[in-house]
């Protein structure tokens, strides 16, 4: 990780199992803070590692596939490949990515000085970067011999490290993911790694929407949050409704690899579409989870670079709240080939396509909101505007799914390939890097290079539609999905050679990026604290971040509270600048970094990644727990994982001498606070 | 909170409370041993009765141990959301699995 | 309560705009996640007690023990009761009895995972093994699970009991503690009661 690691270690002598870590530099304050935009650059930075080895991995894919009969890599080499790649791109890059912006951003957009609970925040972050790594650790440890009876062409046996990793679809799917078809521990990987990443969003999710309930400044009401705040509230809540069934359905597939139960065993009385029924009732919850933070993003980056408010604000957020309601009802969509009912097929059908409204609302405001508008076609809005078009074309790929006989015809078929890339990479990611470069200055202070960002985004564009558009083709020409040979005949090469081009396009998008973030954190222009001229809460600060975010808590009193600090409507209702806005919003930056007093924040704890790493351990107990070593492994895990957890409670909120209610467990944020607030709230 | 902290029940009250819940198992498992020797309408009737008597059973320990009555309504609401959303998912889930007939 | 709960407002951190304290507020979002998970296992259940394995396998509806479990189900149910008259002592101030009703809880509880160890070992033996058919394993899994959280939960509560054996007994934060604990324990209890009617009464 690039995070600034100072050689110094000062203090570490003193430090003691019960008192705090108190360091604020160097590698120590990093594993043991609880500050959530410290947290939140850590959830980014790892994300954006797992984005470029899941982006590795399908380069690799597109090199075996760019010409017939490829011969690059073997059949299990390519089925580890393709499952790794979606399992990272799912659960290691876009969902932690997101966290990252809720991390940096949810307090300040609501003008708090943290999470509500911060030390869980933390150990959100390190369970998931040990599950992460957990599920990597595939390629070292993991085994897939071929079934018992069979053997994939190629050679599985022989396959290099590659075929060791999860290979059996990032849905795994039973049977195929069961004992019988897919022995050695390649799928376990995955079960459990997908368990411990769902335990750190379930805890993020409580946290989160605990945090909006709860900690908004004083007049924010539920209606003037901005929509990225409503939009991780939405996504919290999809988490927490959604992941305790995977967290089932995964239980049960690890019960029946490693303690012979028969859930999924059709020849044993087992019901192989329970699994997808459990899976997709996470599934698709879950495809909202990772776009509605993007459609977050882009309502805050159109409106400010099209200088007018958001067009429709309630409407766009009910919608989002909408749709995620509707994603609890459409689960059997996915199942359309698998033989369910007839009446279900159409009740299932007609629920998808109702999830249509909701979003055409949301694009229709997007529209409405930069036609007419001043617009500046910055990075961050052209990749909004890129995910408003690509979006569009794969939400409408999308409706074509919902009809059942035109779905049976692209099952399975790279048409679906290119239905859900164009939503999330289309959607998602481009909705990810529109935030990344709106909110650069924030976090570093510094502006990113505009030019380097306008190559980044016309690379992305090109390469997106040249890599994802052809497969509709593909697709419809009858290409099967995973499949990693194609022969000459089928006339499919010309079509993929396209793909394979647009991917390296791609990939030199991303380098580009890196190459911007990597110089532009340390070199760029000095940013002005507002930079965009912008209308939430995290611009009223000076850039970078101080550590305390507000030196006066904020008060609210309307949507855009900040917009309206500097604009005034004239008689048509177009907005004109106030003579003063330079002014005021300089002095408001200057009071809100300069505290008159000492402001307490949540103390630093090492608790949060020994009870990450506790967790690892136990899943490899369970998973080994056959061997000799299986067993001490998971005691040892759950001993650490529960010592850790007990510490945690009995570690003393503030060091001695603070002047304190009394409180020593610090679920809550910074109870020192409590004095200042307590006379608000009589 | 401290606004409804005087409406909470004394600890006799619970008691009261509790006595009603074992009288309420009680009458299930009554129900349970009955099943078998009445007709083929009370067993029909059987299900039910004990369904409700769980959901008697559900709401008196949620509404009053766990003070959900006394509370925010947004308590309530998450809650409910919860158990209306599991129920729902799960009957649908097993209707299409052919296991429950809905319909 | 009242102390408790005046307390819990000045010190319970920041704004709090529900008005509601946050690690109960979060408590309650958990739990109502927490019917999700449970929903699933009793799901499994449902689906797979009705299917046909073919002959000389088992089924867990032909070992229940009806009485057995009833009066399990009675204990767990008590436990409740014990757990919010701790609940009540404290909010009165009457330390002792905090105490008293912890203990209580916790070894009802504990005579409750006691009886599903035996319950489990009975069928065992009876060959109704883990893997004999899914009916079986998604029986095991369910009540499994469920004990799991009542185990869970007998450890939290006598984490505080001991901590009420102090002088002093437990301090203003701890009395959310026991209040929080509290939830997940009657969270536990209505899991259960649940459990009882659709799994071991509705044959």
């Amino acid at each position: 990780m690039a995070i600034d690691v100072a050689a110094d270690t000062v203090e570490q002598a003193e430090t003691t199992l019960f008192r705090r870590p108190r360091l604020t530099y160097g590698f120590w304050s990093w594993i043991t803070t609880a500050d959530h935009k410290k947290i939140g650059l850590m959830y980014g930075y790892t994300a954006f590692f797992f984005f470029l080895a899941g982006g590795i991995e399908a380069l690799l894919l597109r090199i075996q596939l760019a010409g017939p009969d490829g011969a690059f890599l073997t059949a299990a080499e390519y089925n580890g490949l393709f499952t790794t790649h979606a399992v990272t791109m799912i659960f290691l890059f876009v969902m932690p990515i997101s966290a990252a912006f809720f991390n940096y951003l949810l307090p300040l957009m609501i003008g708090a000085r943290d999470v509500a609970f911060p030390r869980m925040n933390a150990v959100s972050f390190w369970i998931f970067l040990f599950g992460g790594l957990f599920i990597y650790s595939s390629l070292i440890f993991g085994t897939s011999p071929p079934p018992v009876g069979g053997n994939l062409p190629g050679g599985a046996a022989d396959a290099s490290v590659l075929g060791s990793i999860p290979n059996s679809g990032w849905f795994i799917y039973a049977p195929n993911s069961g004992a019988t078809y897919s022995p050695g521990t390649a799928v376990d990987y995955a079960a459990l790694g997908l368990q411990i990443l769902g335990v750190a969003s379930l805890i993020s999710a409580v946290n989160f929407i605990v945090t909006i309930l709860n900690m908004r400044a004083k007049g924010m009401r539920l209606l003037r949050m901005p929509v990225f705040v409503w939009m991780t509230l939405v996504v919290a809540l999809l988490l927490l409704f959604s992941l305790p069934i995977i967290a089932i359905a995964l239980f049960m597939l690890t019960f029946d690899r490693q303690f012979g139960t028969l859930f999924f065993v059709a020849e044993a009385g087992g019901d192989p579409i329970l699994w997808q029924h459990l899976f997709w009732l996470f599934g698709h919850p879950e495809v909202y989870i990772l776009i509605l933070p993007a459609m977050g993003i882009v309502s805050e980056t159109l409106p400010v670079f099209s200088k007018k408010p958001l067009f429709g604000y309630p409407a766009v957020v009910f919608a989002g709240a909408a749709i995620a309601f509707l994603g609890f009802g459409v689960w059997a969509h996915h199942m359309f080939a698998s033989g369910i009912p007839t009446v279900a097929q159409a009740a299932f059908g007609l629920s998808t396509m109702t999830i249509a409204i909701p979003t055409g609302i949301k694009i229709f405001n997007w529209l409405g909101t930069v036609w007419g508008g001043r617009v500046r076609l910055t990075t961050p809005m052209l990749f909004s505007l890129g995910f408003v078009a690509l979006f569009v074309i794969g939400g409408l790929s999308g409706v074509t799914h919902a009809v059942v006989p035109s779905d049976w015809q692209q099952t399975d078929t790279y048409y679906i390939v290119a239905h859900f890339h164009y939503v999330l990479f289309g959607g998602a990611l481009f909705g990810l890097f529109a935030g990344i470069f709106y909110w650069f200055p924030k976090v570093w202070g510094r502006m990113y290079n505009e030019a380097l960002g306008k190559w980044h985004f016309w690379l992305m564009f090109i390469g997106m539609n040249l890599t994802f558009g052809p497969m509709h083709w593909l697709g419809l020409q009858g290409m099967v999905r995973r499949t990693w040979v194609y022969p000459e005949e089928a006339g499919l090469g010309a079509g993929n050679f396209v793909v394979t081009v647009g991917a390296f396009i791609i990939a030199l998008g991303v380098l580009v990026f890196m190459i911007n973030w990597s110089y532009s954190k340390r070199r760029g222009r000095v940013a002005p604290n507002d930079p965009w001229d912008a209308r939430t809460l995290e611009w009223t600060i000076p850039s970078p971040t101080p550590e305390y975010n507000f030196a006066v808590e904020p008060t609210v009193t309307s949507l855009d509270d900040f917009w309206h600090l500097k604009y005034d409507e004239d008689e048509e209702g177009r907005a004109v600048r106030k003579e003063k806005a330079d002014e005021l919003v300089d002095n408001l930056i200057h009071t809100n970094g300069n505290p008159d007093h000492e402001i307490h924040l949540p103390a630093p704890s090492y608790f949060p990644f020994i009870v990450g790493l506790g967790i690892m351990f136990i899943a490899y107990g369970i998973m080994y727990h056959t061997r000799p070593y299986g067993i001490p492994m998971l005691a040892a895990g759950a001993f650490v994982t529960i010592g850790a957890l007990f510490a945690w409670g009995s570690e003393p909120l503030e060091e001695v001498g603070d002047d304190h209610h009394g409180e020593e467990d610090d679920l809550e944020p910074d109870g020192s606070e409590a004095s200042d607030h307590a006379e608000q709230q009589h | 909170m401290a606004g409804g902290a005087h409406h909470h029940p004394q600890p006799r009250q619970y008691v009261s409370i509790a006595i009603v819940l074992a009288v309420l198992t009680a009458a299930e498992v009554a129900l349970f041993y009955l099943e078998a020797g009445v007709d083929a309408i009370g067993q029909n009737l059987t299900v039910p009765a004990l369904l409700i008597l769980s959901a008697l059973k559900f709401y008196l320990v949620v509404a009053m141990f766990m003070h959900l009555r006394f509370e925010k309504r947004l308590l309530s609401r998450f809650f409910t959301s919860g158990a209306i959303l599991a129920g729902a998912l799960y009957l649908i889930t097993l209707s299409v699995l052919g296991a429950v007939v809905l319909f | 309560m009242a102390d408790i709960a005046h307390g819990h407002e000045e010190g319970g951190g920041h704004h709090q705009l529900t008005g509601i304290d946050s690690r109960k507020l979060g408590m309650w979002v958990f739990l109502s996640s927490e019917f999700l998970f449970f929903g699933a296992l009793i799901n499994n259940y449902l689906l797979f007690k009705g299917r046909d394995f073919g002959p000389g396998t088992l089924y867990p509806v032909e070992l229940y023990d009806i009485p057995f479990t009833s009066i399990s189900s009675f204990v767990l149910l008590m436990s409740s009761l014990t757990m919010v008259l701790a609940h009540s002592a404290l909010a009165r101030g009457d330390q002792d009895q905090t105490k008293t009703w912890l203990f209580a809880t916790a070894l009802l509880g504990t005579i409750f995972v006691s009886g599903q160890f035996f319950e489990f070992g009975e069928f065992i033996l009876h060959g109704l093994k883990l893997n004999i058919n899914p009916a079986a394993s998604a029986f095991y899994m369910l009540t499994g699970f469920h004990g799991l959280h009542v185990v869970l939960g007998i450890l939290m509560l006598l984490v505080l009991a001991f901590k009420s054996m102090r002088t002093g007994g437990l301090s203003e934060a701890e009395g959310l503690n026991v209040e929080l604990v509290g939830l997940y324990w009657h969270f536990v209890d209505i899991i259960w009661i649940v459990i009882f009617v659709l799994v071991y009464l509705i044959q």
